[in-house]
């Protein structure tokens, strides 16, 4: 296993760029997700690792070795693809024989290896059969063995897990990432599903129009979203997320919305404090508020507009300023739609953004 | 919407009754032809031109298959001849064919380039213009080449019609081939060359025979262009050779009816046995698996 290495990587179709300077790092056996909305650079991103298009610009480096403008072939590494691409002609012996096969390894070299991954993934006894006599899990086995037969430098995922349904896509991802940590493998995995990429990966790419948007591990994207975007994406419900005036009085600093003022801890406020043009948004997981029935201190006036009861918790959607806030109860409070309430936040774990930049605000 | 009934049972097996019996007169209407063409070729030529017809031969004979596939015989050896040349004609022009149309269809299929759209359909304009169009020009052409009285004459021309229908037909069957495979190809270890030619070529075999086959018939079948580029006897292909029958005081019928049964022969043996390739090569495609 190697690391992967992209430094300053482009790739732009006439005057469109896909992927403007993308740089990260993946360690030697990490799990790294790019994860993002579709068109968002992850899959051209990764297409670029495996050297399937060519670089408009930039370096990439797998190993030792620059690969920037080297052939697929030549890269030592293994793709497995949505669509699991298996070759429909050849029997799954044959699809897992054919890339050693290509690198002109001996017959017994062949069957060994052949059927020590077979065994790993539990597919023996499909050997013989062709492709479109598998399920879906078991096909999804058989990419999977002809990725690892080889022993390559790195594994590119391309949303392996999408064309299964719910169930077998929440086995499959064990799967994978007890062959992650079996194999100690690196893997560079893209997916469309954050809940995927939080739950597997090492770290996660987070992009968003072909730009880095923010490259940490989960718990720190999570808890640390440098931008607006990074902030709605990652996490289910959504942040919440409320445009505001900052306003300053009297050495006081609050966040002022329609018809409501939120004072601002110290902390908070020197934050506000670097707001580029006086408007800030105001972030807020759903964990993380407090429901009341009362204005008491620190808390803002909505609407409920909808309750979701999942059963352990329940989810209710206040409408704070025409701005939708996802807030998770117990199931045992008891709110009806349109009701007037009031939302406590939490200084210590809100978000403030930029209202121009959106990025998020650092005190001075 | 008031004016829906629903179709009964009834009506819909009229149609179906309907449509069987519109079946069976096409069927006659093409199968009779063949049929006397057959029932003539078995009869001497006395019996051919009896009046009222002998319907069904009297006295069976091969002999005017003898004659024509002996080649001690004047009329065997000219015949084998034509034979001979038509084969060699449409054999080259299919192997060509097949050759000039993979890759191009490939072409069109996999990658983008400025005027490929352009070009395609290019190609496929030539097919929308009548033959004979292009008799005069071609003549002229193949004169000013030095190429009338060969069978180059004939391979370039077939070409030309051939090769837009090959590579339109070659086109759909890799557009159905997902990408995906070849880019597994090739991060599997082969070159791009070695993904088309491992993957992608026995995955489209089927288009290719079936492409091998419409472009084999037509060149079997033609017969205009070879009755202009072709003055010489011993060049002749057989459409136009098979007219020597006719001759200025008699014509052998059973003879010539033989001559076009054993024309037919290479034609309807291809059809049969690559049945099962040429209805994929029509249907694939027209749903999603």
């Amino acid at each position: 296993m190697a690391e992967v290495v992209l430094k300053h990587v482009n790739k732009s179709y006439g005057n469109m760029a896909a992927v403007s300077d993308v740089s990260f790092k993946v360690e030697d056996g990490e799990f790294v997700a790019l994860v993002g909305p579709s068109g968002c650079g992850k899959t051209t991103t990764l297409n670029l690792i495996a050297g399937l298009i060519p670089l408009t610009s930039g370096e990439i480096r797998i190993g030792e070795r620059e690969v920037s403008t080297l052939d697929p072939k030549d890269r030592d590494i293994a793709m497995v693809f949505q669509n699991y691409a298996l070759y429909p002609n050849k029997t799954v012996f044959n699809n897992l024989a054919f890339p050693l096969q290509m690198r002109k390894q001996s017959k017994d070299v062949i069957d060994k290896k052949v059927r020590d991954a077979a065994k790993v993934l539990d597919i023996t006894h499909l050997l013989e059969r062709k492709p479109r006599e598998l399920s879906g899990g078991q096909q999804q086995r058989v990419a999977l063995g002809r990725a690892l037969v080889r022993d390559p430098a790195a594994f590119l995922m391309d949303e392996p897990l999408s064309n299964l349904d719910a169930k077998l896509r929440v086995q499959m991802r064990s799967e994978i990432k007890r062959f992650h940590h079996n194999l100690n493998a690196t893997i560079v995995y893209v997916t469309h599903d954050q809940l995927e990429a939080v739950t597997m990966a090492d770290k996660m790419a987070v992009m968003h129009g072909g730009v880095l948007q923010q490259y940490d591990s989960p718990a720190n994207v999570f808890a640390h979203p440098v931008n607006t975007f990074v902030a709605s994406f990652v996490g289910s419900p959504a942040m919440s997320l409320i445009p505001v005036d900052v306003s300053s009085s009297g050495g006081k600093t609050a966040l002022k919305g329609q018809g409501w003022e939120l004072a601002l801890s110290e902390a908070n406020a020197r934050k506000a404090a670097a707001t580029s043009n006086g408007k800030a948004v105001l972030g807020a997981r759903h964990s993380t508020l407090k429901l009341h029935h009362s204005g008491v201190p620190g808390s803002v006036p909505g609407k409920v507009h909808t309750v979701e009861p999942t059963g352990d918790v329940t989810f209710a959607q206040i409408l704070i300023d025409n701005e939708i806030v996802n807030i998770s109860l117990p199931p045992t409070v008891a709110i009806e739609p349109d009701q007037q309430v009031w939302v406590e936040f939490d200084q210590e774990r809100m978000h403030l953004f930029d209202g121009a930049t959106t990025m998020a605000l650092k005190a001075a | 919407m008031a004016e829906d009934r629903p179709v009964t049972r009834k009506q819909i097996d009229g149609w179906r009754w309907a449509g069987r019996g519109v079946i069976v007169v096409l069927t006659i209407f093409t199968v009779l032809p063949m049929l006397w063409m057959v029932l003539t070729s078995l009869k001497s030529q006395f019996a051919a031109m009896q009046y009222p017809p002998q319907w069904w031969p009297a006295e069976p004979t091969l002999a005017n298959y003898w004659k024509l596939i002996n080649p001690a015989d004047n009329t065997g050896r000219e015949f084998l001849r034509y034979f001979w040349n038509s084969f060699y004609v449409s054999l080259i022009t299919t192997v060509l064919g097949v050759v000039i149309a993979v890759p191009a269809a490939y072409a069109f299929s996999r990658f983008r380039f400025p005027g490929r759209t352009f070009l395609f359909f290019t190609v496929l304009v030539r097919n929308m213009f009548p033959a004979v169009v292009f008799l005069m020009p071609l003549f002229l052409l193949m004169r000013w080449m030095g190429l009338v009285n060969t069978h180059g004459s004939l391979i370039l021309t077939y070409l030309t019609f051939g090769l837009p229908l090959s590579i339109w037909l070659l086109k759909g069957f890799f557009d159905n081939i997902p990408f995906q495979l070849e880019q597994a190809a090739r991060i599997d270890g082969a070159t791009r060359f070695q993904a088309f030619f491992l993957i992608v070529m026995p995955l489209s075999t089927p288009g290719i025979i079936a492409t091998s086959i419409f472009s084999f018939i037509g060149a079997w079948n033609e017969y205009v262009y070879a009755y202009t580029f072709l003055s010489r006897q011993e060049s002749m292909t057989l459409p136009v050779g098979i007219q020597r029958f006719f001759t200025e005081f008699a014509t052998d019928w059973p003879g010539l009816m033989a001559a076009t049964f054993l024309m037919s022969v290479p034609v309807v043996v291809l059809f049969l046995v690559l049945q099962k390739y040429f209805v994929r090569a029509l249907t694939e495609g027209a749903v999603k698996h």
